[in-house]
């Protein structure tokens, strides 16, 4: 099916994704993924009724155009809410939070991956795909259970923060070394395109503030909507073309316009651009998913999960500490880091783009089935360990004492 | 009074306020304007969630709490401000005012006053608009509009201090 009426059914499948949602009390993104996959043509495609195929909805140009908008928004909404002054209040403890967490997940994804995959740029992702926690669930976990008024909030956020800041650097790291292929001599030469990239949008950002400021100043919605748009889009766009991350660039863009007097303003207006195109990101990762290979990835999965749960709580309980919380509310801080969300699976996608070049294909759709379902799987866990978190603090407070 | 403000990256601010008695309240305000009250019974207790009150609700709220709205403190008429320095006002007609028996006209209450008289309240009647022909009764509620000196003009009057 193609056309408007795909895009139609795409709509309303995700429309009715947050309605089963709503309905559940879940957060939705992981519906939007199980949604794509089964109106995808590897699940609603091998099945008919009384004759009549089933709506499937296939990748398109517009579905795969809409999903890299998705990721282009959303890293561009965390350049704009990542203010570096403010984030040099508490910079001394964020950044021993955000190093432990760094150390442990990071270190022993870099293990996992390579013990899972055998091969150095595969433990790489991996080592990403488990690191990076999901701002988006842990954030809406955070304001559902009251957390966000505790303590725990502020090692929460402040750890998410730093993670953003590594998965910029990161992202652009891997995107060229997918890019560079196994030649050594080329993917130094990619990863070098890409950091003078990114000092270059370092210094836009850091200089650019007066012109990005002139830039928005109108009285009229419409005009700051489409001028946003248009700056970030091109600069992304400009950015893959040279090969580049375009999630990069547009958290670049972000965290320019983070300085201007726009920024309130921005993240209202452009709050349901991203939330449309965010949806279609998580309903392109279901499509472009075949469940049929969750069975092969199924032991790797069930691997991946058992190491980076316990990583992650470990972590964000030293987090805690460093905060100098009590040891209850630093097992909250663990358990809430456990979900892993949006950033892997971009990741994933990253990893998607090396099929046949950097990776073998079939290396590179294990890597890709393996974080979808891996997402899948930490996003409801963690979302539920938070939900129950009262025997992780009973045990932490008989075993670390009340304080 | 010890105020606490922080960011939280992505959902917005916090404040934490003492209230007194180890209790804290906590309010966040998410970026998209919701606030949300939580109450702290004592330092390492966790909030409980008191309300949520959206962007206009919050801010008549607060002017509420603020005092803007009403202030009980005694005072010896009601007062109505309609804008910057014009009142409304209500007056009750003492037995001994020298206005009583006179007609609005004859008390010339416009020009001594420069108040409007916009209405007469007796006994359960309300005369709006009255013409200048009415005639003021004692135990009448005369109900005016008219900037704050010109108001107390019109109290002196009514007085007989005028």
């Amino acid at each position: 099916m193609a056309d408007l009426l795909g895009i139609g059914v795409l709509f309303a499948a995700v429309a009715v994704a947050t309605l089963v949602a709503v309905w559940l009390n879940k957060s939705v993104i992981p519906f939007y993924i199980v949604f794509g996959m089964v109106l995808s043509p590897s699940v609603a495609g091998q099945f008919s009724v009384a004759g009549y195929g089933l709506p499937v909805v296939e990748s398109s140009e517009f579905i795969e155009l809409g999903a890299e908008l998705g990721i282009v928004f959303l890293l561009f909404f965390l350049g704009l809410e990542f203010n570096l002054d403010r984030l040099l209040d508490r910079w001394e403890r964020i950044t021993r939070a955000g190093t432990i967490d760094l150390a442990i997940n990071f270190g022993a994804g870099l293990l996992l991956g390579f013990a899972l995959f055998r091969d150095p740029l595969a433990a790489f992702l991996v080592a990403g795909i488990v690191y990076i926690s999901s701002s988006a669930i842990i954030t809406k976990s955070l304001i559902d259970l009251g957390w966000i008024a505790n303590d725990e909030a502020d090692p929460l956020l402040g750890t998410l923060v730093f993670e953003d800041l590594v998965i910029a650097v990161y992202l652009t790291i891997a995107a060229a070394l997918v890019a560079g292929g196994s030649d050594v001599g080329a993917a130094v030469t990619s990863v070098g395109v890409a950091l003078s990239f990114i000092v270059a949008l370092l210094l836009l950002a850091r200089y650019g503030t007066p012109w990005f400021e002139r830039a928005l100043q109108t009285n009229s919605n419409e005009f700051t909507v489409i001028r946003a748009v248009g700056i970030t889009v091109l600069v992304s766009g400009i950015a893959l073309a040279i090969g580049v991350s375009e999630a990069v660039a547009a958290f670049f863009v972000g965290m320019a316009f983070a300085s201007t007097t726009h920024t309130h303003k921005l993240e209202n207006l452009l709050e349901p651009v991203r939330d449309t195109f965010a949806a279609v990101f998580f309903f392109w990762i279901g499509v472009e998913t075949d469940p049929r290979l969750f069975a092969s990835v199924a032991g790797l999965v069930a691997a991946a999960v058992v190491v980076t749960t316990p990583t992650k709580i470990l972590s964000g309980y030293l987090g805690g500490r460093a905060y100098d919380l009590d040891p209850r509310r630093s097992i909250r801080v663990g358990l809430g880091m456990v979900t892993r969300g949006e950033f892997s699976l971009i990741i994933a996608a990253v990893a998607l783009t090396g099929a046949g070049t950097s990776l073998s294909s079939e290396l590179a759709n294990a890597v890709y089935s393996f974080t979808v379902a891996y997402v899948l799987v930490m996003s409801i866990l963690g979302t539920m360990l938070m939900q129950y978190s009262a025997p992780f603090e009973d045990f932490a407070t008989a075993r670390f004492g009340a304080e | 009074m010890d105020v606490t403000e922080s960011d939280l990256p992505g959902v917005g601010k916090k404040h934490e306020v003492d209230i007194g008695g180890g209790q804290q309240l906590v309010v966040v305000t998410h970026n998209t304007g919701t606030r949300e009250l939580y109450l702290r019974e004592s330092e390492d207790a966790d909030s409980v969630k008191l309300l949520e009150l959206s962007d206009r609700m919050a801010r008549i709220v607060g002017t509420i709490l603020e005092g803007a709205y009403f202030q009980p403190v005694e005072s010896n008429h009601v007062e109505t401000m309609l804008s910057e320095g014009t009142l409304l006002e209500w007056y009750a007609v003492e037995d001994d005012s020298p206005l009583v028996g006179e007609t609005l006209a004859g008390a010339d209450v416009g020009q001594r006053t420069g108040v409007t008289v916009v209405a007469i309240q007796r006994d359960d009647d309300v005369i709006a608009a009255p013409a200048s022909t009415a005639e003021i009764e004692a135990g009448d509620t005369i109900v005016v509009i008219g900037e704050r000196d010109n108001c107390e003009r019109f109290e002196q009057l009514l007085g007989g201090e005028l």
